[in-house]
């Protein structure tokens, strides 16, 4: 589904380089966990996957479902189904939820030549979903994320995943901030759309989030390269042992 | 004020034709006061502080005409922001009988200015009682030469739950169009009014309407004002409010239309604990110049007031905000908040924003902000990410923008059709 090659990306305002070369390959219904230091370049990737033009990318390639993904514009990668989970979502005041979402969903239906949803079919559609992650229904007509606690931005944007049915989800340090409850409602809403064609790029610090969406695989990223991938069981030996033990390998690539 | 602070123009010679024949001597002198403060102030050039950023040449190079009544049939309906039963219409600034639907009203009083003047004693004393001609030449223009207009009162204690609906409407070309408003609501007495100003087809007019509005104690009125008429017309306005002890005043101004839009707006908050809110949207885009002008003015003790102008600017559209916040002596404890929000939309247009902030008493909470910004690259990556194509993020943004003042609107149906006219404004297809 993803293949990441040799990915190598600057910040386009410093040509400073994050990415030094990224090979990642991401096959249908898989979950991947990419744990990282701060610094280590994991949420430039999630973003660069969602075409933030913050971002250069200077050698290698994203293939995503046998398309190059970096010649798509952000809301043409939406449309084919990517879907960036934010680490900080921004608050729109004045535009509600269902508002915003039916104009993503539209736009998406137009662009992939189905007919737009009638504002009856959306709030039927959407009020599912809402029953789907536990959710509470005030959630539509409140301003998108505004005057949110961190706890329910996050959660909103599990909602919107959910709402847009994304094939590629990539969650960009959604665990960050959360208390325990509130991590655990995201995980089970990430959980509730796990699905055979459906696959999930998860970029955490801690090792946390990984107990309740648990991976099939763990990549640590360091320094702008995958130092070190495995199952599950690398996640807890990280929370183990910290980034620390992996100086070496970091240098040594 | 010498000659080369005003440009030459043929207003004045406009009130040579007009003869107001049996007309109460307290009119007759207003009149003779408002055409020689006209006289006097001219139509100023930009050397004129008060009128920098408003180029008034073109407007003194029309050949103006006095304003005729206007016909019986729009060549499109007005829309009508309200659903109520109370609807106005004064056509060329004219009270229309046949056009307006005025329900006997408990409490309420809803007629032609020119009758109440004959009919009702007490409009002697209130109207002029508010509007400071001698500040502005455009009000002593309309006092010299309105015919007509409206008189709202509200009896003591009335509360009138229908929304009262005006609608202006400026037909024919090249005429000064003068309405008069005047709205008294008496002690404890509620209402909302939701006046419109929009023209007949392309219509060039000079509009220069005054308002004025007198809040008695305990009094709650909202007021929101549109003005959307023709990019070819011109509006001057003065609109000012005297709020009494305890008394609640809603202002929302809402800019979207003419060629030249200027607009003063003074509040004065004479008694204590007032609440007064002040707020304004503007759109100007193509080469439209809209400018307003606010005053809150603070006398009394233990008053707050909130004010919210948001400006979007496109093309090469200018729009101007001054804010002036006068605190006086006597008012302790003032609490007055302003912000100033511009939005810009193209690098051709230009905002000119000045707060000015003047408080003589020592124990008060002021603040004031102006921002000057466009559209911020991280909102516009959320909503592509989301699948939003680039222009309808930004016609969704700018928007919100401006609905955070709408929202305050508290007619659920007086809000939802501003919010539509204002997506059209912005040419967006309102689609939820």
């Amino acid at each position: 589904m993803l293949e990441i090659k040799n990915l190598h990306a600057i910040v386009a305002e410093d040509d400073k380089e994050i990415l030094r070369g990224i090979n990642l390959s991401v096959m249908p219904g898989e979950v991947h966990a990419i744990m990282g230091p701060n610094g280590s370049g994991k949420s430039t990737l999630a973003n660069i996957l969602a075409g933030r033009e913050d971002y250069e990318i200077t050698q290698g390639s994203i293939t995503y479902l046998d398309e190059d993904l970096a010649e798509l514009e952000p809301e043409e990668r939406a449309h084919k189904g990517v879907f960036l989970a934010f680490q900080y979502p921004v608050e729109i005041p004045g535009v509600s939820n269902t508002y915003f979402l039916r104009a993503a969903v539209n736009a998406k239906r137009t662009a992939n030549g189905e007919s737009e949803m009638s504002s009856m079919e959306f709030m039927k559609f959407i009020r599912e979903k809402v029953k789907l992650l536990g959710l509470k229904e005030d959630l539509l007509t409140r301003s998108v994320n505004e005057g949110f606690s961190g706890g329910e931005k996050k959660r909103n944007e599990i909602f919107q995943m959910a709402v847009l049915e994304p094939t590629l989800c990539v969650l960009d340090e959604t665990d960050s901030g959360l208390d325990i409850d509130a991590l655990q409602t995201v995980a089970a809403g990430v959980n509730a759309l796990r699905a055979e064609g459906r696959s999930f790029v998860i970029v955490t610090h801690y090792q946390r989030l990984l107990n309740y969406i648990v991976p099939d695989f763990v990549h640590i990223l360091m320094d702008g390269r995958i130092v070190k991938s495995g199952d599950k069981n690398l996640a807890l030996e990280l929370e183990e042992k910290g980034y620390g033990w992996l100086d070496n390998l970091a240098a040594s690539k | 004020m010498s000659k080369s602070l005003v440009y030459e123009s043929g207003l004045g010679s406009l009130l040579a034709g007009l003869s107001f024949e049996k007309e109460p001597q307290w009119l007759a002198d207003l009149r003779a006061k408002g055409n020689e403060l006209h006289k006097k102030m001219g139509v100023p050039t930009p050397r004129n502080e008060e009128w920098k950023y408003t180029p008034l040449r073109s407007l003194a190079s029309v050949n103006w005409q006095t304003g005729e009544p206007g016909p019986a049939v729009f060549s499109q309906d007005p829309t009508h922001y309200a659903e109520t039963a109370i609807r106005v219409f004064l056509v060329n600034g004219r009270f229309d009988r046949n056009l307006s639907e005025v329900p006997a009203t408990s409490g309420l009083t809803c007629m032609s200015l020119r009758d109440a003047i004959f009919e009702r004693s007490e409009v002697a004393d209130y109207l002029g009682s508010v509007a400071k001609i001698e500040d502005h030449t455009f009000a002593a223009l309309n006092s010299a030469c309105f015919v007509d207009g409206l008189f709202i009162h509200l009896k003591a204690g009335a509360m009138i739950q229908p929304v009262i609906e005006v609608i202006h409407v400026t037909s024919g070309d090249e005429m000064v169009i003068a309405p008069r408003i005047l709205v008294v609501a008496e002690e404890n007495s509620s209402a909302k009014i939701v006046e419109q100003y929009v023209s007949d087809g392309e219509s060039k007019n000079l509009t220069i309407p005054v308002t004025e509005v007198i809040l008695r104690r305990h009094a709650n009125v909202e007021h929101v004002r549109l003005q959307d008429e023709s990019e070819a017309s011109y509006n001057v306005s003065l609109w000012e409010t005297l709020q009494d002890e305890s008394s609640e005043y809603r202002a929302y101004n809402v800019a979207f239309g003419a060629g030249l839009g200027r607009l003063d707006q003074n509040i004065y908050l004479n008694g204590r604990n007032i609440v007064t809110r002040l707020d304004g949207v503007v759109v100007a885009r193509g080469e439209q110049i809209l400018d307003n002008h606010t005053k809150l003015d603070h006398a009394m003790p233990d008053c707050n007031s909130f004010e919210i102008y948001k400006q979007i600017i496109d093309d090469k559209a200018t729009v101007v905000f001054n804010g002036k916040i006068f605190v006086h002596q006597d008012a302790q404890k003032t609490d007055a908040k302003q912000t100033n929000q511009a939005l810009l939309l193209s690098p051709d247009a230009t905002i000119n924003s000045k707060p000015q902030l003047e408080i003589f008493a020592d124990d008060v909470k002021c603040t004031h902000g102006a921002t000057v910004g466009q559209i911020e690259d991280t909102f516009r990556f959320y909503m592509r990410s989301r699948g939003i194509p680039k222009a309808e993020a930004d016609a969704i943004l700018v928007y919100a923008f401006a609905a955070e003042v709408l929202e305050l609107i508290s007619d659920d149906v007086v809000r939802e059709r501003l919010e539509k006219r204002l997506y059209k404004k912005l040419g967006i297809d309102f689609t939820v």
